[in-house]
């Protein structure tokens, strides 16, 4: 088999892997075969298609061994953190107490997809009145009732408020289970008043003075909590060497997407992109590992463009994607439509701006944490979209919707309107659910309409 | 030299044979869909070609379009319907700046630039409340076919309010409208109404005239009036408007 960049299947990864191996393949200790997975339940890894380089089998096994992380650091003698919904800001504090370890039951979003429906969390959620009008997030429910994808944290915390009132009502069915969790509130972010004092936000949006003290405050009372459950002082000094762990995550991640959205040939797949964007936030339980997986991903993606190689054709329609899919195998399709991702707002876009360095630690946590699209309005969003359309050069816009998500009901419309009166390129708006099978035909009419349109443009 | 256009819909597949030459259509058909859609589109395509003394050879260049369009082996290209109707819709109506296509199964607004390639477009896909289906569950449960469901409904003066968003909660609707003894020519219209009303919140509140209104709905008299009072705006039907997709298909043959 060629070393040549190329999208492979679950089967050809079989034989891929076997030719690695035998030519000196360097593996972490949860490395593997990744068709090893599909025995743990992982069935949706039989229809994608994956890029065939070490760094991206390094990235599937990575993701798919977190329990195994999380259940080793329990053993360990560490602190497991349940962080919900803020996504991107509480691990970073977690991460500066070497007793804690952090991670999302959030991500629990995807089982349903990955297991293709067999773990019957959703009916779990259902049974426990969190029905279908919730975001696909209501599998975490099922999740923590069955304990058999995440060993159950020893401390949950959820930011509320203006973040996600699904995944509030989510977690507060959680809580009436028996599942303590530490609220925090996070406020809506508001436009300063003229002559109101306020303050520069990473991804430049600006907030109130008094905005970023309460979130300052709220977050100081999460570090001290935090600390009780470690038996250990966060101090600042701790908390600056976890910004700096953090924002060398962000840089590579930064350094990446510029790479890959930028080449002219796409030197990485949609789907491992999305995959690899996804770490920013959670580290999959492991920062520094994090770090490892993306530097690989970053040096497979710079080699191949020097080498001038992609894994899709250099005519592939350049597309923005809004909002992550709850179906995987919905990025594989783009690029069978003839499409390729170049530009992501995943809803998260906070967490792969650097955090201040030049600030107090929690003052700049605090404005990292304000600067959450999440709590901003869709105007803002839609701004940072447009931002970000023009720095990668995307000719088309693909809106996902996530089935029952309250937060993406009406901004698909404002960031719709706002990309089409300000850039003048095609958006079309998707929605897809956990398993979208039964979908594929009439998703892939409306993506190929999208680069047909794209295409035609450049025609003039 | 001749091109064919197939447009494997849901409810028909259309065959349109395009002469460059004469920049006409040599000939088209129409049969209904059904489970072997390719075999069906194959009878369909050859049964033209012998009706009209050509030979298979002679075809130079086949697209398919439509949301079978991929079961068509024999295709060279598959198009997306929303190409496929814009390049149809800019033959047979230059101007046309926007098209509404109403189908069987879903519906789509597609604004055109000036040289009839395609500007932007929405669909909806997910709900059947603004396509062709909803008449046709209308006109089962009102015995009637479509082409009188739309006779009956120009024949209202007070048209039904449908509020349901849904065609399965609006047909229970329909047989309380029934009930409490409302005419069905009021039904007809109110559904005709509610169907227009979909289609427009689909295609936004920036629409550019010229618009051209095809699909198969739009053969069913009394729905471009419907269009129009929502649209606020004349609406043209080309001549054969369940054809447009396939005749774009077969121009975008030509141009392969």
């Amino acid at each position: 088999m060629s070393d040549a960049p190329r999208m492979i299947t679950l089967s050809e990864w079989d034989d891929r892997y076997e030719e690695l191996v035998a030519t000196g393949l360097e593996e972490p200790a949860y490395g593997g075969p990744l068709s090893r997975h599909v025995a743990d339940g992982d069935l949706r890894l039989r229809t994608l298609l994956f890029d065939n380089s070490a760094a991206a089998l390094r990235l599937w096994n990575f993701l798919l061994t977190e329990e195994e992380r999380l259940t080793a650091a329990r053993a360990s003698g560490k602190k497991l953190i349940g962080t919900m919904k803020d996504l991107g800001t509480v691990p970073v504090i977690a991460y500066s107490a070497s007793e804690l370890v952090a991670f999302y039951p959030d991500g629990a979003w995807w089982i349903p997809c990955v297991m293709e429906l067999s773990a019957g969390l959703l009916g779990i959620a259902d049974s426990l009145g969190i029905d279908e009008s919730f975001c696909p997030v209501r599998a975490m429910l099922g999740a923590f009732a069955t304990e058999a994808h995440f060993p159950i944290p020893d401390l949950l915390i959820c930011s509320v408020g203006a973040t996600c009132d699904d995944f509030s009502a989510i977690a507060q069915r959680l809580s009436s289970l028996g599942h303590p969790i530490v609220w925090w509130e996070a406020p809506a972010r508001r436009r300063p008043e003229q002559g109101e004092e306020s303050v520069l936000l990473p991804g430049g949006f600006r907030a109130t003075v008094g905005q970023v003290a309460f979130m300052k405050s709220e977050l100081e009372r999460l570090r001290q909590i935090l600390e009780k459950e470690a038996g250990a002082t966060i101090d600042d000094s701790a908390l600056t060497a976890g910004i700096k762990a953090a924002n060398r995550v962000r840089r590579i991640l930064g350094a990446l997407r510029l790479t890959v959205y930028r080449a002219d040939a796409s030197p990485l797949p949609a789907l491992e992109m999305l995959i690899a964007e996804m770490l920013a936030i959670h580290f999959c339980s492991d920062r520094e590992e994090s770090a490892r997986v993306l530097q690989g991903l970053l040096d497979e993606a710079r080699s191949r463009q020097a080498s001038h190689l992609g894994v899709l054709p250099e005519d592939a329609v350049r597309v923005f994607w809004v909002n992550p899919v709850a179906d995987l195998r919905v990025m594989n399709l783009l690029e069978k439509c003839g499409g390729r991702v170049c530009g992501s707002e995943f809803l998260f876009s906070h967490a792969l701006d650097e955090i201040p360095e030049d600030l107090p630690p929690m003052e700049a946590l605090a404005r990292m944490a304000l600067a959450d699209p999440m709590i901003g309005g869709a105007g803002d969003r839609a701004d940072r979209v447009c931002a970000d359309i023009e720095l990668f050069g995307a000719e088309g816009l693909l809106i996902s919707r996530i089935p029952g998500a309250s937060h993406c009901a009406t901004e698909g419309e404002v960031i719709r309107d706002r990309v089409r009166s300000r850039l003048d390129i095609p958006v079309q708006e998707i929605e897809v659910p956990p398993v979208s099978d039964s979908l594929l035909p009439t998703l892939s009419t409306r993506i190929e309409a999208l680069v047909e349109t794209a295409l035609q443009r450049r025609e003039k | 030299m001749i091109h064919a256009g197939i447009d494997a819909g849901s409810r028909a597949i259309k065959v349109v044979l395009f002469d460059d030459e004469s920049g006409r259509i040599a000939a088209s058909g129409i049969a209904d869909q059904g489970i072997a859609q390719e075999a069906l589109a194959t009878e369909l395509f050859e049964k033209l070609l012998g009706e009209n003394h050509l030979q298979k050879k002679l075809i130079s260049r086949i697209v398919a379009t439509g949301y079978g369009r991929n079961i068509i082996g024999f295709a060279h290209k598959k198009v997306t319907e929303i190409t496929c109707h814009a390049a149809g819709v800019h033959h047979a109506c230059p101007d046309a700046r926007t098209i509404i296509e109403i189908g069987g199964q879903d519906s789509k607004a597609i604004a055109l630039k000036e040289n009839g390639t395609v500007q932007d477009f929405s669909m909806n896909d997910r709900c059947a409340a603004g396509t062709g289906r909803f008449l046709e569950v209308v006109a089962s449960r009102l015995t009637v076919n479509l082409k009188t469901l739309g006779q009956l409904a120009g024949q209202s003066d007070k048209p039904a309010a449908i509020s349901s968003m849904c065609v399965v909660f609006a047909e229970t609707e329909i047989i309380g409208l029934l009930a409490s003894g409302v005419e069905p020519k009021d039904i007809a219209s109110g559904v005709q109404a509610s169907i227009a009303a979909r289609v427009g919140t689909m295609a936004g509140r920036k629409i550019t005239p010229p618009v051209a209104f095809t699909g198969g709905v739009a053969l069913i008299p009394g729905m471009a009036a419907a269009l129009e009072k929502v649209l606020k705006q004349p609406v043209s039907i080309p001549a054969e408007p369940q054809l447009t997709g396939a005749l774009g298909a077969a121009l975008l043959a030509a141009k392969m």
